[in-house]
């Protein structure tokens, strides 16, 4: 019996929207920005997406076809290794616009990723990108003030919710109904991002992860949803309903994630690669360097290596020694490259963290890191990238050096410079460059998303209820008042 | 009305914060680079190609004054490298921003305030400023009352504009005070703010006077933000975005590496046919007798940035007329307009890094022209001859 009376309430709003122009020009505009959002975000997505696929397969393809050389020149001739926005990027592409998308691999060094998608876009406002993402969490919102913002207040306004009650309309059925209404309209708004996910499904998503993200979505509109009618309930006026609302957007829409990524700046600040770099140029210059067999740096490494095969002389050993001091010393310099490179990008996640746990501050941002994690944009996703590009880097450098080791003689390799014939022998055959492992940086599961996102996903239940017991209450309240 | 004040207190404060922030940052690199190089001279003093191979250089562009109003491109373009005298077209698109996660969420810098919020500030003071009068039915009353009869909203609403003006408008001259900034920037910075504040006075009185109810003045208002500043940018950045191209970026990377590798591999006559063309200075000087030498080394080094050449001035140029076609859609839209201004004031817009990257290309030449001389021997290097090396300095704005 309640529940057909707080259907009631609800389809009595719907028809109220439909008389409305104000709601329905609004609605109308806003499915179409939506729509537009979705189409051009996933266009330039799966464009991005063909483009770095296939100089990723171009990259490749150029090593594969190298000629004879000397395996050190393959060192140096390096290789390239191309980020790929994941499938649910349709939906968020989050850091993607902003970091490189290409990187070098060779020996000796770790590059950055260059390129981001924007390097050469002009500036367009603050609101760079037009993207699904920003469209729900931060348009929708604005939308289920307009049509809602009145709900509640209207009726205290005209005086009807005192002839509600006096049938037997209790408050909170009158606010469920409301809440219900809005909830519907959520609800409308949610197919776009469904056909978008699907979509992201079709393209090799998985479909946990996708559910789970838009389940945050659908979360995130029925926030809002209860904290419009939420402060329509406390409102005793429309308009008042109105500027409190526009208030809250504002606050916790457009302001709070400026305040938040300063704050978090200032409380877990970082490192750049620039810094990281010379700093490692310092730890180095010790270590001696690998183009140098003669580094006094590698002196126990020869004295082994002539005890281990029972000789006297670098010459006579079985391996060549120029090649050996390459793998030896590469493998200890990527110990300190990735020692380093660890301590920042553990920085990087300690900021990460601390403007998470500031998401508290805001459903948007409470949302958006939610998104980030769940669509795998967020910055683990790129340490992610990082961190296989530096596997990829270093098995065909080792496997090179190893090569460099056996496949030729020391008096051959440290005479090519001056020597033509032993140049010509210390050119190994090209089919050795198979050697290099086509790139992959694997797609996280759902449940290892979540394993990342449950702490936005928390704070956004904590909004609900907040949004909702506010309401409860107003209501309440409003009828206490009504009655006395 | 204070918590506008608040805001753009904030906004200035951590805006002189991070421009602090980075200054140190870059003077503690410069410090960095100094030691790591001159390790590197001293170890290297027998022969001028390791020495060009091994020393690094920074270069950096430096915060203007009024930075700290608007940090603009500073979050995702690279605006300081570690440069050394090899093909540069391998060095100069490396790229050393922030965290992306935060770069991605905004700042609350004085541009983001004035371009974003400020308009909705104006919005929610003058959207009710008639229509409340006229709902207590005391609008008449008024008008016939006050002296300034029916100019008096208009009056009103220039009144609280003026307000939010100086509220935004005092901490922005308390942080260029303590910044040192040029009255010029400082004038320019205050200027926009007043367009940006009448504008949207305007706005907001065309709107309300048409006698509309509050919630749909607010609405339609509101509208008109998301129009100008979300939708006019997006929809015009897609549009430039079409009509201008520019090559991918990937596609230099790979040509220039090609380049420089395939060299290894082709008769000497293959690169220094082309160098001379470049440096007929060095036509003498070019026979090699050993397969290796620093100097051919070094020739094919640049010649890879010159096959590279024409894609990366197609580069730079896209970008600039992409820059320059924006300037003409801010004029559809204020927020962007203030944001371009603002930006390019501050020196952080795409013209400045521009700018800096052609500097760059500059130091980088002089770092070439200083070795040239020792690599192919036309003079002695000795343990002096590091003493004259280039050392980059910023090329500033204009």
């Amino acid at each position: 019996m309640s529940r057909a009376i707080v259907l009631r309430v609800a389809r009595e709003e719907w028809r109220y929207w439909r008389r409305s122009r104000l709601a329905l020009v609004t609605l109308g505009v806003g499915l179409l920005i939506i729509l537009i959002a979705i189409a051009t975000t996933a266009v330039r997505v799966q464009t991005e997406h063909g483009a770095r696929h296939d100089m990723q397969a171009l990259a490749e393809a150029r090593f594969l076809e190298q000629p004879a050389r000397h395996p050190h020149r393959m060192v140096h001739y390096g290789h390239y290794v191309f980020r790929e926005p994941p499938p649910l990027a349709v939906i968020d592409p989050g850091v993607d616009a902003v970091t490189g998308t290409v990187m070098f691999l060779e020996g000796h060094r770790q590059n950055s990723a260059t390129f981001s998608p924007f390097f050469a876009t002009a500036l367009a406002g603050e609101f760079a990108n037009l993207t699904p993402a920003l469209v729900y969490q931060l348009l929708a919102p604005l939308l289920l003030i307009v049509v809602g913002f009145s709900s509640l207040a209207r009726e205290r306004e005209a005086g009807t919710d005192r002839l509600l009650y006096a049938t037997s309309l209790s408050p909170l059925q009158l606010w469920g109904g409301k809440a219900l209404a809005l909830t519907g309209l959520c609800g409308l708004l949610m197919v776009p991002l469904l056909l978008a996910g699907t979509y992201a499904v079709a393209t090799g998503e998985s479909g946990g992860a996708t559910a789970a993200l838009l389940g945050g979505y659908a979360l995130y509109l029925l926030i809002w949803a209860l904290i419009v009618v939420g402060v329509s309930a406390w409102s005793s006026r429309s308009a008042a309903a109105l500027l409190g609302l526009l208030v809250a957007w504002i606050v916790l829409g457009v302001l709070a994630p400026g305040v938040v990524a300063s704050l978090a700046e200032r409380q877990a600040p970082t490192q750049g690669k620039l810094r990281t770099d010379l700093e490692v140029a310092r730890t180095l210059r010790d270590e001696g360097d690998g183009h140098n067999a003669s580094d006094p740096a590698f002196a126990s490494l020869r004295a082994g290596l002539l005890s281990q095969y029972n000789v006297d002389k670098i010459e006579d050993l079985p391996v060549n020694f120029r090649g050996v001091v390459a793998e030896f010393a590469e493998a200890r310099l990527t110990d300190i490259l990735n020692r380093f490179a660890e301590q920042r990008l553990e920085l990087e996640r300690r900021q990460s963290d601390a403007a998470t746990s500031l998401s508290l501050l805001s459903p948007r941002l409470a949302m958006s890191a939610y998104s980030l994690r769940m669509a795998n944009t967020d910055l683990a996703q790129l340490h992610q990238f990082l961190r296989s590009a530096e596997d990829n880097r270093f098995a065909f450098v080792q496997g090179l050096n190893k090569l460099h080791a056996t496949d030729m003689s020391y008096v051959d390799d440290i005479n090519r410079s001056a020597n033509a014939e032993s140049e010509r022998r210390t050119r190994l055959n090209a089919e050795n460059w198979r050697l290099l492992e086509s790139f992959d940086a694997p797609l996280p599961d759902a449940a290892q998303r979540m394993d990342r996102a449950w702490p936005a996903l928390l704070m956004m239940l904590l909004w609900a209820a907040v949004g909702g017991g506010l309401g409860c209450y107003g209501a309440l309240r409003s009828a206490a008042r009504v009655n006395a | 009305m204070v918590a506008v004040l608040a805001l753009a207190a904030y906004a200035v404060a951590t805006g002189m914060q991070r421009v602090a922030q980075q200054r140190d940052a870059v003077s503690h690199l410069v410090t960095l680079t100094q030691q790591d190089r001159t390790y590197a001279n001293e170890s290297h003093l027998e022969d001028p190609g390791s020495a060009a191979y091994y020393g690094f250089h920074l270069t950096f562009e430096p915060l203007s004054n009024l930075a700290f109003a608007a940090l603009g491109r500073r979050d995702d373009l690279p605006w300081q490298h570690r440069i050394r005298a090899l093909a540069l077209e391998g060095q100069i698109y490396e790229s050393d921003t922030g965290h992306p996660e935060l770069a991605i969420a905004g700042r609350l810098d004085y541009a983001f305030l004035v371009a974003v919020l400020l308009p909705l500030f104006i919005i929610l003071s003058l959207f009710d400023l008639e229509a409340s009068e006229r709902r207590h039915a005391r609008r008449e009353l008024l008008i016939v009352t006050s002296p300034t009869g029916r100019r008096l909203f208009g009056l009103r609403a220039a009144v609280r504009g003026a307000f939010l003006f100086a509220a935004v408008t005092a901490p922005l001259l308390v942080g260029a005070w303590l910044s040192r900034t040029d009255l010029g920037s400082l004038a320019t910075a205050i200027a926009v703010t007043a367009f940006s504040v009448a504008v949207w006075v305007l706005l907001a009185r065309l709107v309300t006077r048409t006698g509309a109810d509050a919630a749909t003045s607010a609405m339609l208002l509101v509208g008109i933000w998301l129009l100008t500043v979300i939708v006019i940018p997006q929809a015009g950045k897609l549009v430039i975005e079409r009509s201008v191209a520019v090559p991918q970026g990937a596609e230099i990377l790979l040509t220039q590496r090609e380049a420089v590798n395939d060299a290894w591999d082709l008769p000497k006559a293959a690169t220094m046919e082309p160098f001379v063309a470049q440096h007929p200075e060095w036509r003498d000087h070019v026979s090699m007798s050993k397969p290796f030498e620093w100097k051919w080394y070094y020739a094919f080094q640049q010649v890879g940035d010159q096959i590279a050449e024409p894609l990366a001035l197609d580069l730079q140029s896209g970008r600039e007329a992409r820059d320059r076609r924006m300037g003409w859609l801010a004029l559809l839209s204020p927020s962007l307009m203030v944001e371009r201004v603002l930006t390019r004031s501050a020196g952080t817009d795409m013209r400045q890094h521009l700018r800096y990257l052609s500097c760059v290309r500059d130091f980088h030449g002089r770092l070439r022209r200083f070795f040239y001389p020792y690599l192919f021997e036309t003079q002695a290097f000795g343990s002096d001859s590091l003493e004259q090396l280039p050392l980059y300095a910023p090329c500033g704005s204009g």
